[in-house]
């Protein structure tokens, strides 16, 4: 595609996505809220799959954020906008925590004590009174700057898109920086990449941080389009949503991949509502069938379709599955 | 004092004993290679050195500095690095990207500069990236360098990995065998270069089946076999020696 003709289509999304909520009703209004909640949420997955690990624990560290808002607005009466970053810090330092006992021990260890971590978070803050028990933490009111509320659907909505629009930016940057190039060589191979000098412990636990605080930014953002936050909201499964956007997305595509795929994994089940009981199951028929027919996901399929080369970070996944050798380091 | 020195080195996987009781020294600015039939231990040795593998017992000196149990990251830190044996190297990326990944270790512009793409962070990427060309053109991949490594032919894939384990600007560096399935152009070619980098200053470790490149350019040989030292000498004496020429070529032929 020519430089002209990127711009174009760049500028031409941005402004779909800046109209998008004068289009469409508040029902619409408020799914778009919840897809770039999930698009923040995938692209932290696609971010530290970069390092070769797979994160289940997203809706932990998600609920983490939600409930740092919930519980420091309601019962400290603080400003929305400073729960975001404390939020943040609690996710990275609970994280540093966690993942410094877990990274050195590998990916399966990893990927197990996540899907644990995420129930753990949700039967603590579902049994301790003082989160709110099951119930949920009483409702706080909505973020505001000076005497304007975020109240309505669309302005929310903006504050999605800013909040979004700085994940990009920040993961852009971090992608085509010598850290990204470290994160890709990870990826690819632990053998060839630690014989260069990469010390693969220290890049997968910054790596995951940085995601661990976008996670918990997202999970302020909930808090701020819910006004509660009740534990059963953060349930494992939707870890696996999570990986789920990544995935239909495709996988090739680190930034555009989690938000086309959130984008269409939350208008499907919509509408499909043939009836209610059987949307999960015809959802997760039509992931299925995604997987199946189109491995690389709609991004890839786009990409095959205009014959274009593979994208570099495409390039690092496949050579995962070529470079094994008898020497691999175990993972 | 020796560059590098294994002391009473060993390495058993279950019962079998791929490396046992291994003493062995390499000295500065020598190209010392490590010979020995097909299962001897040569990898094995490489992958101790470099950390890959955990040592059973013995230890590792390098500088007269313990480098035992350290991670290969940190092996690789103190300035030591390896070529694989396989075609080992980030196939789907062009040549520069590959040699750039090498330069991990110096380019250095602190995390901060180069998440915010600083005047400075561009400046040591540039740096890099001239230096990564240098090292191209010396291993004679100038011609390729924008060429995606699996679309190379063998002679450049392997060219290539060294270009790599150069990258890290090592002080000792360990070559798997580097002109396996070359053709003899290539491999007088890759000779040349080996002499010339350990004229540099690096020192050389070489596993090599090709004997005579062995005799041309070692400066002092070890034979392996079983994961037991036979000998260790000069190369020309190697073929008067008893116990490698039966390990070689068994006992009837002599």
């Amino acid at each position: 595609m020519s430089k002209t003709r990127k711009t174009v289509l760049a500028v031409l999304l941005v402004l779909i996505a800046l109209a998008l909520p004068l289009l469409v009703n508040e029902y619409v209004q408020q799914i778009l809220i919840l897809t770039i909640t999930y698009a923040m949420l995938g692209l932290a997955f696609a971010f530290t799959l970069r390092v070769g690990l797979p994160r289940f624990d997203i809706a932990a560290w998600w609920a983490i954020g939600a409930y740092a808002t919930a519980m420091l607005m309601w019962k400290a009466d603080m400003s929305f906008w400073l729960t975001i970053p404390i939020g943040g810090l609690v996710a990275v330092l609970l994280g540093y925590v966690a993942f410094s006992v877990l990274i050195p021990r590998g990916m399966m260890v990893f990927l197990m004590f996540g899907m644990v971590l995420t129930l753990a978070f949700q039967q603590l803050f579902g049994s301790v009174q003082y989160f709110g028990g099951w119930g949920g933490t009483l409702p706080i009111p909505p973020p505001s700057i000076g005497s304007f509320q975020f109240v309505y659907k669309g302005s929310l909505y903006y504050l999605g898109l800013v909040l979004l629009s700085i994940n990009l930016l920040v993961y852009w940057a971090l992608y085509n920086s010598k850290i990204g190039r470290a994160w890709n060589a990870i990826g690819s191979s632990l053998t060839l990449a630690s014989s260069m000098g990469i010390d693969i412990v220290k890049y997968r636990i910054a790596n995951t941080l940085i995601s661990n605080f976008f996670v918990a930014v997202a999970g302020s953002y909930f808090t701020a389009c819910t006004l509660v936050a009740v534990p059963t909201a953060f349930g494992f499964g939707n870890s696996v949503y999570v990986m789920m956007y990544a995935v239909v997305g495709g996988l090739s595509h680190s930034l555009a991949g989690p938000i086309i795929g959130s984008l269409v994994i939350t208008f499907i089940p919509e509408y499909l509502r043939v009836a209610k009981e059987w949307e999960p199951v015809i959802t997760g028929l039509a992931i299925i069938l995604i997987i199946i027919f189109m491995p690389s996901g709609v991004l890839g399929l786009i990409d095959r379709w205009r014959g274009k080369p593979s994208s570099p970070w495409t390039r690092w996944i496949r050579i995962k599955r070529r470079n094994r050798t008898p020497t691999e380091i175990s993972e | 004092m020796a560059l590098l020195e294994l002391t009473k080195v060993a390495k058993h996987f279950g019962r079998l004993q791929a490396v046992s009781d291994l003493d062995f020294s390499v000295e500065e600015r020598e190209i010392h290679s490590l010979i020995g039939p097909n299962g001897a231990g040569k990898t094995t040795v490489f992958n101790l050195i470099t950390g890959t593998l955990p040592l059973t017992s013995g230890t590792i000196t390098f500088r007269g500095e313990d480098i035992t149990g350290l991670g290969p990251h940190e092996v690789a830190q103190k300035g030591i690095t390896r070529s694989f044996q396989q075609t080992f190297l980030f196939m789907q990326s062009t040549v520069l990207e590959n040699v750039l990944v090498g330069f991990h270790m110096q380019c250095r512009a602190g995390a901060l500069h180069e998440f915010l793409h600083t005047r400075r962070a561009r400046r040591t990427d540039d740096d890099c990236r001239r230096q990564a060309l240098e090292i191209i053109g010396f291993m004679g991949l100038s011609g390729v360098k924008n060429e995606v490594a699996a679309n190379l032919p063998h002679g450049h894939q392997k060219a290539l990995g060294v270009s790599m384990a150069l990258a890290c600007k090592p002080t000792l560096l360990l070559l798997d065998e580097p002109v396996t399935g070359m053709n003899p152009i290539e491999t007088s070619e890759m000779i040349e270069r080996i002499r010339k980098i350990r004229d540099s200053g690096v020192t050389i470790i070489l596993v090599e089946h090709d004997m005579k490149m062995v005799m041309g350019i070692s400066d002092r040989t070890t034979v392996l076999n079983y994961g037991r030292k036979i000998a260790s000498c000069l190369p020309h004496e190697i073929r008067q020696n008893q116990e490698v020429v039966e390990a070689y070529l068994g006992r009837e032929d002599l």
